[in-house]
């Protein structure tokens, strides 16, 4: 068969399949297969969600049938004749035929709109949306024995195309399949030799690799690139920054095998759950990985208003399926979301309190020892002189110091300046005001300041510089580090401005800042009657809450007083506010229950309940496409319209309605259900017939067969090298990469190689800096993490050839493996031995002599000492560059 | 190396990658990367076009084009025009005097706070050429070949950050994630030297870009379009070189072994990319020879590093220039050269009007007029554009950071109006498009945006820019978004 005969045999072949092989002309025609398709090529781009030309829009049955700007509807259903929809497809006029200036609709397009114009012009609801039932027809019909109903679905397309499934793939390759995909790296040995020799079925094979802790690291890296997570913030200077607590929560959670509605929820809106864990709190790093900018000159409101964006963006891709980015600007051209759905999502991410800031507020705070010891003493002493509750308050503050407000909400700045608008800066009598603070029962403000000279006043005034003094502060001494200053309030009710003005006899009109400012915060006042004891507390409370902790980045919620409106943006672009819109979801799909709280965590139990139709229809495509290389829908960001149809609908339905339902939202169980297939288990041989009729192995004619990923590359060789060091958890690390990779402006971090152990730990605890990836695994495709990414393109480079021939760290694994191969009893043994630890098989006599006779010619060659181990090192080297080793 | 799959096999296998490959980077079954690229191709001429091996062999565009080759300099952190071709008596005689309001309202600038001082050039004008556009004498060099070029004086960007505003220069979109333009190009035409990479980037001034390696990144195309880092120091490629202890001959043994191996592999499993590895594996090692060769310019003759002032084993603007051209001349598709240190704050010496800037002008003024000479004595500068420019302008009042005066002179962000020019690739010599006001603030006629000039660079290359599209998301997706209008005004 010719290429171009086998593109037509695939076609037809999906018409065929999509219109169940029957005659248009006798059955009705059905939207989504028939019609939608035609009118997303041809027509929807003047006449959809974008574009209504001529006052005319595809997008719904509402808007087509309305008056358009002729003044009467183009389309008449029930009668073509009289549509003018219909007459314009076939007019001879190019000024007047449809689509203007493109190529006119075949016949056999204009038939299949006329019939369903005639058939009365009904829509009908694109598959994804469609509740998920339990049990498709389709998949009933199949013949009643123990085949899994996904090999029913499987042979079902394949007899369609004429094939069949493989047999079973050889015990050895099945382990590497099974291996990489439950552990992303071969099997231990113990394992491997346990199910060779028949000692460990194929089941208690799964269940073993599923409950080792590398399950959960293999599983974790395909969720750090929905999440686009990175040890780095971003833009410009792109510095460090620790979140890599949240990759911790992830490798846990899937070794928990946390249900899927509680990890959505979790990472969603966990802050918001009652009492949240700590665990909880980490896993709101979800959508604390949006890149911040701390260019100077960056008007942090922008760039806030950015990262909302890009949580709206992320959690419809990444966990609807849904491309919803071009929402923010119009309606969405091919699928049923009006611009208003993109900013009722908005609505509900827009009540956080990051900011951009520099800091990355909010933190949680991990104290040391010592500070955990202080801060019990504090609330130990605060439980005595006042409320328990107070305690857990004061408590909470300095584990997650909010709700603060930033300076760089400040305004109305006079000889004051946010400086590199990052912080408030007071010059010699500078002025600054916040706007529209609750005072009802503050009885103090606190202020996060640093006093640069001596003799400082702040005077602080209610809603303007003439107004009432509220209070005023004396800065006596410059400050040694970050202070925090308690001062008190008279009682007042409502909102007002406050403002400020500086002064002190120390400085000189032009001579810089005097006070520097932080944060502010207003509450009640720290507890306690004045007192030594009380200053001593004081004291410490500032300590812990000024100290230099680890910490995480977390999401928290603005407090009642300071919510956030949100408008709709015109066009997309945030200074332009549209109308008001309150919190809320797309139409198209089942609304939140009744009563449903209509804020984050209402809004993350909407999408994890398993009445939203996308939720599980979207991972249980997304981990086909991790297992077989290709998801159910290719398009794993989009199930939309303009996304592939899925090559077999039911079964995706069926996997989704049980993933949601029988299985109880467990990875591991749908990891088992599919695993259990022979679709799954068949070899991966490829015939020419299968070639020919299956090219993709979109049908699964064979088993898969796909490139490792960049991280499995990296794992694998320190696997088999033996370097490879388990520990898990914790700070990134820094394996060898090239000097001079990181020579990023205004940032003079360096990549200083780490010692000792952690330089051989698995990929995915190596540093991700966003500006510069690390070279050897950007090369294998390794995700950017700028944006969510749902799959990886895999690339065959030459530039790939050369990270794993020549970079250093590969080079280094090739020593220790050519030691292994010298230390055995012989060479050939000794390759031997080495192929079998990732392949669990032997190498192929062929193969091996070829390797074999590189080794002596290599050893040949070289008249040095060593010339046996630059031997072993180039045979080794050769051997992790092999096929069979870059493939599982 | 013994051929053991006979060439049927190969080319069979091949074709089966590149479409797999297309089809799994996102073009749909009925429209292969050709389909989209060559306009007014049914899919019954798409598959008697001859059989496209791979995703990087060369391609035809729309239309014939005037430029094989792109050399891009790119000055990060954006020069001032007020010191290099916007010449501005009015300015000048404004120099020191309040800013009027009406120039602030609404306006947002990145450090520029209250009223700021106007700033005159703090150079001087001359027209040069037969053109006579108006130079700075910060670039005495560039006055001899000022001809050559066609300025675009009215640009304007919607981004005043360096980062995102690099971002919009290179990928027509401030959000992170599109392709570079080098990409576009690359994925459009492949590349006619197989040896080297096809769009190479090269960088000085001590760092990269503020952006990052989002302005030669790939996006949503394939990685194989991504612009290829070559360095000064060490690997010019990474990973080029072998370990020390592996001489040449014994690299070729075991890539010949590794294909060799694979080649039983492909027996077995009969997956084409197996195929396509043994391929890469073999560029690999013929990359390993051509790019050290061409990296190396110690080899060009004395007057040609006079004309540069290049030397050799240095890192800077002028052997990246240098380079440029011996890229060019080996096939190489897309140049990018990034000198970082333009951004004049007047805040420190280096970020200083009167001082840094005047360093970055010499270091990059010869090497610049030399390119162009360089090219154009060989014949190469018609088939070459070649692009000068920042990613936003300075403006005309001095800065005054969080109020208060600098110590320095120098000038802020400023989006509205900046100016640019091209070279060569069919580009008029001595053309100018765009006007702006006597102070240089706003754009008063022949206002152009990135998107013009993406769509003027794609026109050159062969490529309508509203047909040139990559599905991605849903939809198809171009350089241009949804504007961009071709500059004819500067087309020769």
């Amino acid at each position: 068969m010719k290429p171009k005969d086998i593109i037509w045999c695939i076609a037809l072949g999906a018409i065929v399949l999509l219109t169940g092989n029957c005659s248009l002309f006798t059955e009705p025609v059905d939207y989504n297969t028939d019609v939608k398709p035609i009118l997303n090529r041809k027509c929807i781009s003047c006449h959809g969600g974008v574009k209504q030309s001529a006052g005319f829009s595809l997008l719904s049955r509402d808007l087509a049938l309305s008056e358009t700007e002729s003044e009467k509807p183009a389309i008449i259903p029930g009668s073509a004749s009289e549509s003018e929809f219909i007459r314009r497809l076939t007019l001879k006029d190019p000024e007047e035929r449809m689509p203007l200036g493109g190529e006119p609709l075949t016949q056999e397009e204009i038939n299949i709109l006329t019939k369903w114009v005639d058939q009365g012009a009904q829509w009908g609801l694109h598959w994804a949306y469609k509740p998920l039932t339990k049990e498709p027809e389709v998949l009933q019909m199949g013949s009643q024995n123990e085949k899994s109903f996904i090999d029913i679905a499987i042979d079902q397309k394949l007899s369609e195309l004429d094939l069949k499934q493989n047999a079973s793939a050889e015990k050895s390759d099945l382990l590497r399949r099974v291996s990489f995909d439950l552990i992303g790296m071969p099997a231990p040995a113990d394992v491997q030799q346990a199910f060779l020799e028949d000692e460990l079925s194929y089941e208690d094979l799964i269940d073993r690799l599923l409950s080792m802790p590398s399950f959960g690291e293999k599983w974790a890296s395909m969720w750090l690139d929905v999440a686009r997570y990175a040890d780095s913030k971003g833009f410009e200077k792109d510095r460090s920054r620790d979140i890599w607590r949240y990759r911790d929560y992830l490798i846990r959670s899937f070794n928990q095998d946390k249900p899927y509605d509680d990890f959505i929820i979790e990472q969603l809106a966990g802050d918001m759950l009652e009492n949240p864990s700590q665990d909880q709190l980490i896993a709101t790093g979800f959508h604390r990985n949006t890149p911040t900018n701390d260019e100077g000159g960056t008007d942090n409101e922008e760039y806030r208003v950015k990262a909302v964006m890009d949580r709206v963006n992320t959690t419809w891709e990444g966990i609807l399926g849904t491309t919803m980015a071009c929402v923010q600007c119009h309606g969405h051209p091919y699928d049923p979301f009006p611009h208003e759905d993109y900013y009722e999502s908005y609505a509900f991410f827009n009540n956080t309190r990051d900011a951009d800031t520099e800091k990355d507020y909010p933190l949680l705070n991990f104290l040391d020892s010592l500070d955990e010891q202080q801060l019990q003493k504090l609330t130990n002493w605060i439980e005595t002189v006042d409320e328990e509750e107070k305690a857990a308050e004061l408590k909470d503050f300095v584990y997650v110091s909010q709700p603060i407000i930033y300076s760089i909400e400040t305004d109305e700045l006079v000889n004051a300046a946010l400086y590199d608008t990052k912080y408030l800066g007071f010059r010699q009598n500078g002025t600054a005001r916040i706007p529209d603070v609750n005072l009802s029962g503050k009885e103090v403000m606190w202020i996060n300041l640093y006093s640069h000279v001596h003799n400082g006043r702040l005077s602080i005034f209610k809603d303007s510089l003439d107004g009432e003094l509220l209070a005023e502060q004396k800065f006596n001494r410059k400050s040694q580090g970050y202070e925090l200053v308690e001062i008190d309030l008279p009682e007042t009710e409502g909102y007002h401005d406050i403002y400020f003005k500086y002064s002190s006899n120390q400085l000189s009109p032009d001579m810089d800042r005097g006070l520097s400012v932080n944060w502010f915060y207003f509450g009640e006042a720290f507890p306690g009657n004045p007192s030594q004891e009380r200053t001593a507390m004081w004291k410490q409370f500032e300590s812990l809450v000024n100290g230099n902790h680890e910490s995480t980045l977390i999401m928290t919620e603005n407090p009642e007083d300071r919510q956030r409106k949100t408008f709709v943006f015109d066009r997309g672009n945030w200074q332009i506010h549209a109308a008001k819109v309150e919190p809320g979801t797309p139409g198209v799909l089942p609304p939140m229950e009744e009563g449903a709280r209509k804020d984050r965590l209402g809004y993350a139990r909407w999408i994890a309940s398993p009445a939203n139709p996308l939720t599980s229809r979207t991972y249980v495509n997304r981990v086909w496409e991790q297992i077989f290389g290709m998801g159910i829908v290719r398009t794993v960001e989009d199930l939309g319209s303009q996304g592939d149809k899925p090559t077999h609908p039911d079964l995706l339905d069926q996997l989704a309605y049980k993933f949601a339902n029988d299985y109880e939202w467990s990875t591991k169980r749908l990891l088992k259900s599919i695993m259990a297939s022979s679709a799954y288990r068949q070899s991966s041989m490829a015939s020419e017939e299968k070639i020919d009729k299956d090219p993709y192995n979109q049908f699964l004619s064979r088993g898969p067969r796909n490139r490792l990923t960049a991280e499995q590359i990296r794992d694998q060789a320190l696997f088999v090298s033996d370097l490879l060091v388990p520990k898990m958890y914790g700070p990134p690390v820094k394996p060898y990469q090239p000097d001079g990779i990181w020579n990023t402006p205004y940032n003079n971090e360096k990549w200083v190689m780490s010692e000792g152990e952690d330089r051989y730990r698995r990929a995915i605890y190596t540093m991700i800096k966003r500006t510069s990836i690390y070279p050897a695994m950007e090369t294998f495709d390794m995700a950017s993490r700028q944006l969510c990414t749902s799959r990886r393109i895999d690339s065959n480079t030459p530039l790939q050839a050369l990270v794993t021939l020549n970079d250093p760290a590969f080079v280094e694994i090739s020593e220790a493996i050519g030691l292994q191969i010298l230390n055995a009893k012989s060479v050939e043994e000794g390759i031997d031995k080495v192929y079998f630890s990732a392949m669990n098989k032997k190498i192929h006599p062929k193969k091996l002599a070829i390797l074999h006779q590189l080794y002596e010619e290599t050893k040949a060659d070289s008249n040095r000492e060593n010339a046996e181990e630059i031997a072993a090192l180039t045979v080794a080297n050769a051997i992790i560059n092999l096929d069979d080793f870059l493939n599982k | 190396m013994k051929k053991i799959i006979n060439e049927y096999k190969l080319k069979k296998s091949e074709l089966n990658t590149r479409r797999l490959f297309l089809k799994t980077a996102g073009l749909s079954m009925g429209a292969l990367a050709l389909n989209t690229i060559l306009p007014g191709c049914t899919q019954n001429t798409v598959s008697k076009a001859p059989i496209d091996l791979n995703p990087l062999s060369p391609r035809s565009p729309h239309f014939a084009a005037k430029a094989k080759s792109v050399i891009y300099i790119h000055m990060a952190g954006a020069p001032s025009q007020f010191e290099l071709f916007e010449n501005k008596p009015v300015l000048n005689q404004l120099n020191g005097q309040d800013c009027p309001p009406s120039l602030l309202e609404g306006k947002r600038f990145a450090f520029i706070r209250g009223v700021p001082k106007m700033l005159g050039s703090q150079a001087q004008f001359e027209q040069v050429g037969e053109s006579g556009a108006w130079v700075s004498d910060r670039l005495p060099h560039f006055k001899q070949v000022a001809d050559e070029v066609s300025f675009i004086r009215g640009l304007h960007t919607d981004q005043f950050n360096h980062a995102p505003a690099q971002i919009m220069m290179h990928t027509g979109s401030a959000i992170i994630g599109r392709p570079s333009l080098g990409s576009w190009a690359t994925y459009g035409l492949g590349s006619v030297n197989q040896n080297l990479p096809g769009f190479v980037v090269l960088t000085s001034g001590g760092a990269n870009p503020d952006a990052g390696k989002q302005v030669w990144g790939n996006g949503f195309l394939p990685s194989v379009y991504q612009g290829v880092h070559c360095r000064s120091n060490g690997d010019p490629v990474l990973f080029l070189n072998d370990p020390e202890e592996m001489p040449r001959n014994i690299r070729k043994k075991s890539i010949d072994a590794i294909n060799d191996v694979n080649a039983l592999t492909y027996e077995e499993f009969n997956d084409p990319e197996t195929v396509a590895r043994i391929a890469q594996y073999e560029m690999a090692y013929r990359m390993q020879m051509s790019v050290p060769e061409v990296m190396d310019i110690s080899t060009e003759p004395e007057y040609i590093h006079e004309l540069y002032g290049t030397q050799p084993g240095k890192e800077s603007f002028a052997n990246n220039a240098l380079l440029a051209r011996k890229l060019v001349e080996k096939g190489v598709r897309f140049i990018q050269l990034f000198d970082w240190g333009w951004d004049s704050h007047g805040v420190s010496r280096m970020g200083a009007l009167e001082l840094g800037f005047i360093n970055k002008c010499r270091e990059t003024d010869k090497p610049v007029a030399a390119l162009l000479l360089d090219l154009k004595q060989r014949g190469l500068l018609d088939e070459t554009l070649v692009i000068w420019g920042g990613e936003f302008g300075r403006t005309p009042m001095q800065e005054n950071r969080n109020g208060v005066k600098q110590i320095y002179k120098g000038r802020d962000h400023h989006p509205s109006a900046f100016t640019i020019w091209m070279a060569g690739g069919g580009i008029k010599k001595g053309a100018s498009y765009g006007e702006t006001d006597e102070i240089g603030y706003d754009v008063v006629s022949e206002k152009s945006s990135i998107h013009d000039v993406h769509a003027t660079i794609l026109n050159q290359l062969g490529f309508d820019h509203e047909k040139f599209t990559f599905d991605f998301q849903g939809r198809p997706f171009r350089l241009t978004d949804v504007e961009g209008h071709v500059i004819k005004k500067i087309i020769a």
